[in-house]
């Protein structure tokens, strides 16, 4: 509950302005459709009184019907700038909160990077935060706007009918709203929860079910999942069935309230028409007519606080706006040194090794952590621990290739240029390091499609591809997980020296089981501690 | 003429196709819940007569009691009667709705991992939650507002002209405008809706994948432009919604407009009839207080049919949009395996495989598999340069990818469609990436469920170390791509989950990928022992020390 008051005022205070305006409008709608109405009936009977008595001429008709035109054209405009000003509103404030959790995710460590499920934080993302755009525009705006219009309206009707009218109408309605609201918020609570989640399962599992199908098809179980996910479907529809069913309970109820609020004014204000005169004993019946308008469409909002509960609880709590980066900015020409009881060298601009050891041994534990992706001791970049230098600066000048990176589904530009713009040659040029331009070629040139996670590519392929990506910033220390894994012999030759020659002062760290006798590196260290990760 | 036949398909309008798919068969649904719909929307006159009855009997003089009762309780019972209607009419329709997305989901869920197509897991997991459920407003909407206004507003325009012509002719000349109004909205409401439709698949599709790449992108420097990109999707999304809703709003703006108008001017020529300044529009007798009231509650009535249509007509606007998805969705290309994917009776008969004169048929793509022939007790190896088939080689002899021409024999039989099950129950195989599912590894190293105990095959493939370093043993749940342990330990687990599954032929793919020499020597002898022991094995790989362990070679061309 606390986490949903967080978000409606995180939601709100995206836009305060428009929200302010836009909740003002609403009430301005709904007070000038109960006005409307009351106002009309009231202008018809005292007419028809007067034209009973033949007083036609005497009775003022202009300002009535004045009053007629204008609640019917202004309710419209209130109506068409209150539901503009609200959505547009809402929905900037969505998508500000769709970054965030984009960002917040991003900054994770990587080991915590690497657990990341993306169905999860995708449906985190999409469902969740779609979701809450009812906690506005259907819960928090419809009853305030509701409530405040009820009150008015009961005021008016006390001052121009007389209290016995106004009570009746609030006897009926105010606390029979009341416990059907709270009734079908109850009764929902756990469905619309369930619902949701149902539905977020599906979408996870079928997810997993197409990007797993050949492990699924080679076990035999994919009819197996298929009916696991019908199942859940099934159960998420069964949920969706309760909810329907209590909430058109009860709108149900809440009709009949509006009709018995309707007959009790009539019978209210029928014991008045002695004292006010027929014409003001009419209001109270349109009046209670109009104020259906402030009640059905609760029941919509109120229905769903279970899933927009479930949904504030997934997206968890926001942090607010990261404070900026105030770490000092990473010198040109780093260079690095890292000195642990297990490994000790230097690197300086120019300079290549080449990190040995087995299966396990922390080759990549120790690559991350100078990439100030993991904590680490021991390790300095110009005098510093990686993670005391700005962000921007570090990214700038340290790029690393990890061991399995992955690429993305679009094009093979869209791919190479996830690090920056680039133009057409320099592509062309990273593509010919990593010797795959005939491949590329082949395809179709740069604009060439891969399917999803970059499918399309052969294991090697997508490796140099993910090595031409990392080139292309031109880092002065450069990281590399395994670049040559996958490639023939000649071929990973090959596109280490012709890494060299595109980079040629960079500090090159490599880690690799195999050809570390290369020319290129000026040296080979190894790591034979295993259990350091 | 194949041509032309192929044009009418393509022609086949979106309301046709929607007619066809998702109105047919619940058409009887429907309907029942439209005679409901249009019995409820009949009581209100009712009400209304009873409520004029009342007042005019106020200003007659004679207030009494009785008739002030009597009209209160035929409100009270009209609106509960009504209320009644609409809540089973609402049973009707949910229930219509529900079947439809019950029946496309089960569908997409039956069918998109068996035969996959270009589009990407998020954008058909999207499809089949977030935009089949917008089939409901249509369905639920549309065609009862449809059937009241097809009955509504006529009886009600029948009663304005019994009581005044010129009420009659100002509903008439109001209520026109309405669908004639909406019938342009709606086209430019349909295009609005297609591009957001589309719009919210490509931003899934965008975000699964650049989800799946956070590390890289961070490691590229690229967050934050990642962050802008993204933002700028978003800005996009809402942009093209804002577009559908500002429609939506005007257009709904514009028929309020009109029927507040009707319903201003009918109180306006009312009120002057009852003072008796005017003195034309009724029949013969003029028009009495109760007569004028009872106008002016139907008059809103009049218009709201017509009102809730149009709102409707921007569901159904949504619903084709979905409808044409799910079409093409349905034409487009399809890599379909071969057989069910179904738990079988392993194929009976004695090992054998032989591949002659295959060629794969990938999209757009033939691939030509070298011949080759595999038997129990060794290693085969196909090698050949990157990218030229040694994946779809080993895909084709498990049944994943279709054949365009050639033959796979398998145990004195062919692999067809029959008897693919019955031969992936002999085979395992380890792929070249890694990908885990959201499922404890001792599940995942199980893929049969046979319950039996996993660590003889973890000790086979070297990887008894891997599990008893990770902080949950065997129920530890993996990254998608094996975050929790390294490339090789990754690598060893496929393995060892390979093992585990049985049958007579490992496929492995770049199984010494990743792996330092010393690792990848102990995986070939394992290979071997799995070979020895009667087991056959193919391995995709250009790695020089598993090519000369291998009993036999074959080359991939290209």
């Amino acid at each position: 509950m606390t986490r949903m008051l967080r978000l409606v005022r995180l939601l709100i205070g995206a836009a305060p302005g428009a929200m302010m305006r836009g909740a003002a409008l609403s009430v301005i709608v709904l007070l000038m459709g109960a006005a409307l109405l009351g106002l009309s009936g009231w202008f018809i009977t005292a007419t028809g009184v007067a034209g009973l008595a033949g007083i036609g001429i005497a009775f003022d008709v202009f300002r009535p019907s004045a009053g007629v035109r204008f609640l019917a054209l202004g309710r419209t405009a209130a109506r068409y700038g209150e539901r503009l000003l609200t959505h547009d509103a809402i929905l900037h404030a969505l998508a500000a909160l769709r970054v965030a959790i984009l960002r917040r995710h991003a900054g994770l460590d990587a080991r915590a990077l690497a657990r990341l499920r993306g169905e999860t934080i995708l449906t985190r993302m999409i469902a969740d935060v779609d979701a809450l755009d009812g906690l506005i525009l259907r819960l928090v705006l419809p009853v305030a706007a509701g409530l405040v219009t009820q009150l008015a309206a009961l005021a008016a009707l006390w001052w121009l009918v007389g209290p016995s009218v106004a009570l009746t109408v609030a006897a009926v309605l105010l606390p029979g709203a009341v416990i059907v609201l709270t009734w079908l918020a109850r009764r929902t609570l756990r469905p619309a929860d369930m619902a949701e989640r149902g539905a977020q399962a599906l979408r996870r599992g079928m997810i997993d079910m197409i990007r797993d199908r050949e492990a699924l098809i080679l076990a035999g179980r994919l009819p197996a999942r298929e009916t696991a996910l019908t199942e859940i479907d099934d159960a998420a529809r069964r949920d969706a069935a309760t909810l329907d069913r209590v909430e058109r309970r009860a709108g149900l109820v809440m009709s009949a309230l509006v009709a018995l609020a309707v007959a009790g004014a009539l019978v209210a204000g029928g014991a008045l028409v002695e004292n006010v005169g027929p014409a003001r004993a009419a209001i109270g019946l349109f009046v209670a007519l109009a104020l259906a308008e402030t009640l059905l469409p609760l029941r919509r909002g109120l229905a769903e606080i279970g899933r927009l509960a479930g949904a504030a609880r997934r997206i968890g709590p926001d942090r607010g706006r990261p404070a900026p980066d105030a770490r000092p900015e990473l010198p040109d020409r780093p260079d690095l040194a890292v000195s642990r009881p297990d490994i000790a060298f230097t690197l300086g601009p120019g300079q290549a090794l080449a990190l040995t050891g087995p299966s396990g041994a922390g080759k990549s534990t120790l690559l991350l952590a100078v990439a100030a992706m993991l904590p680490g001791d021991g390790i300095r970049i110009a005098g510093r621990p990686p993670c005391e230098w700005n962000e921007a600066s570090l990214r700038a000048r340290v790029v690393m290739l990890p061991q399995r990176s992955a690429l993305i589904g679009g094009t093979i530009r869209e791919n190479l240029t996830l690090a920056g713009d680039f133009d057409d040659d320099a592509l062309w040029a990273v593509l010919d390091v990593v010797a795959l331009t005939p491949a590329i070629r082949e395809r179709g040139g740069l604009d060439a499609r891969l399917a999803e996670g970059g499918a399309g590519l052969s294991g090697g392929q997508a490796k140099r591809l993910a090595l031409a990506r990392s080139l292309l910033p031109r880092p002065q220390i450069l990281l590399l997980d395994e670049p040559t894994e996958g490639l023939d012999p000649d071929t990973a030759d090959a596109v280490l020296s012709n890494i060299r020659a595109f980079l040629p002062d960079a500090a090159i760290l490599t880690a690799m089981h195999r050809g570390q006798d290369h020319p290129v590196f000026d040296a080979c260290v190894a790591l034979s501690q295993p259990g350091s990760r | 003429m194949v041509n032309d036949m192929r044009k009418a398909a393509g022609m086949r309008s979106p309301r046709a196709m929607a007619r066809d798919r998702i109105i047919a068969p619940v058409d009887g649904l429907l309907r029942r819940a439209g005679m409901l719909s249009v019995a409820a929307g009949l009581v209100w006159p009712v009400q209304a007569a009873a409520i004029a009855w009342a007042v005019a009997g106020w200003v007659g003089g004679d207030a009494d009691a009785a008739r002030t009762l009597t009209a209160a309780g035929i409100i009270a019972a009209g609106g509960i009667l009504r209320a009644a209607l609409d809540h089973r009419a609402g049973a009707l329709l949910f229930r219509a709705a529900d079947a439809t997305v019950a029946r496309e989901r089960r569908a997409l869920i039956g069918r998109e991992a068996r035969a996959v197509t270009g589009a990407g897991s998020a954008a058909i997991a999207s499809l089949a939650v977030q935009k089949l459920p917008l089939l409901q407003p249509w369905i639920t909407r549309y065609h009862v507002a449809m059937t009241r206004v097809s009955v509504l507003p006529p009886v009600l325009l029948v009663l304005a002209f019994c009581l005044s012509w010129v009420v009659g002719l100002t509903l008439l000349v109001a209520g026109p405008l309405i669908p004639l109004f909406m019938a342009l909205v709606g086209m430019a409401a349909e295009q609005a809706s297609r591009r957001q439709m589309s719009e919210i698949g490509t931003m899934n599709e965008m975000l699964m994948d650049q989800l799946a790449a956070l590390s890289d992108i961070r490691l590229l420097g690229a967050t934050e432009r990642a962050a802008t990109g993204f933002a700028d999707r978003a800005e996009g999304l809402r942009q093209r919604t804002m577009a559908v809703l500002r429609i939506a709003f005007l257009s709904s703006t514009v028929l309020e407009l009109f029927s507040a108008l009707g319903v201003a001017m009918v109180a306006v020529f009312v009120g002057f009839t009852l003072l008796g300044e005017i003195g034309f529009g009724s029949w013969g007798t003029p028009l009495t207080l109760a007569e004028g009231l009872f106008l002016l509650l139907i008059a809103p009535e009049f218009f709201q049919p017509l009102r809730d249509l149009s709102a409707a007509w921007h569901d159904r606007a949504a619903g084709f949009a979905v409808v044409e998805e799910l079409e093409a969705l349905d034409a487009a290309e399809r890599v379909s395996m071969i057989g069910d994917g179904r738990d079988a009776v392993p194929l009976p008969g004695a090992f054998a495989l032989r591949l002659s004169g295959a060629v794969a048929a990938l999209p757009g793509r033939r691939v030509r598999l070298p011949d080759l022939e595999v038997a129990v007790g060794g290693i085969v190896a196909v090698t050949g340069p990157s990218g030229a088939g040694k994946s779809t080689t080993l895909a084709a002899i498990a049944g994943l990818v279709p054949l365009d021409a050639g033959r796979i024999a398998v145990c004195g039989t062919d692999l067809t469609p029959d008897t693919a099950d019955a031969w992936r129950a002999r085979l395992a195989f380890v792929p070249q990436r890694p990908h885990f599912p959201d499922l404890p590894l001792r599940a995942w190293l199980d893929p049969r469920g046979t319950g039996a105990d996993p660590w003889p095959a973890l000790r086979m493939a070297d990887a008894c170390r891997i599990v008893e370093r990770l902080p949950a043993g065997l129920d530890t749940r993996l990254g998608e791509s094996g975050g929790g342990v390294s490339g090789g330990e990754a690598r060893r687990l496929m393995l060892a989950r390979a093992v585990m599954a049985g049958g007579d032929l490992i496929l492995a793919d770049e199984p010494t990928a990743d792996l330092d020499g010393a690792t990848a020597a102990r995986i070939i002898a394992s290979l071997r022992r799995i070979a020895q022991a009667g087991r056959a094995v193919v391995v995709a790989t250009h790695d020089p020390a598993l090519i000369a362990a291998a009993d036999a070679r074959a080359r991939v061309s290209g």
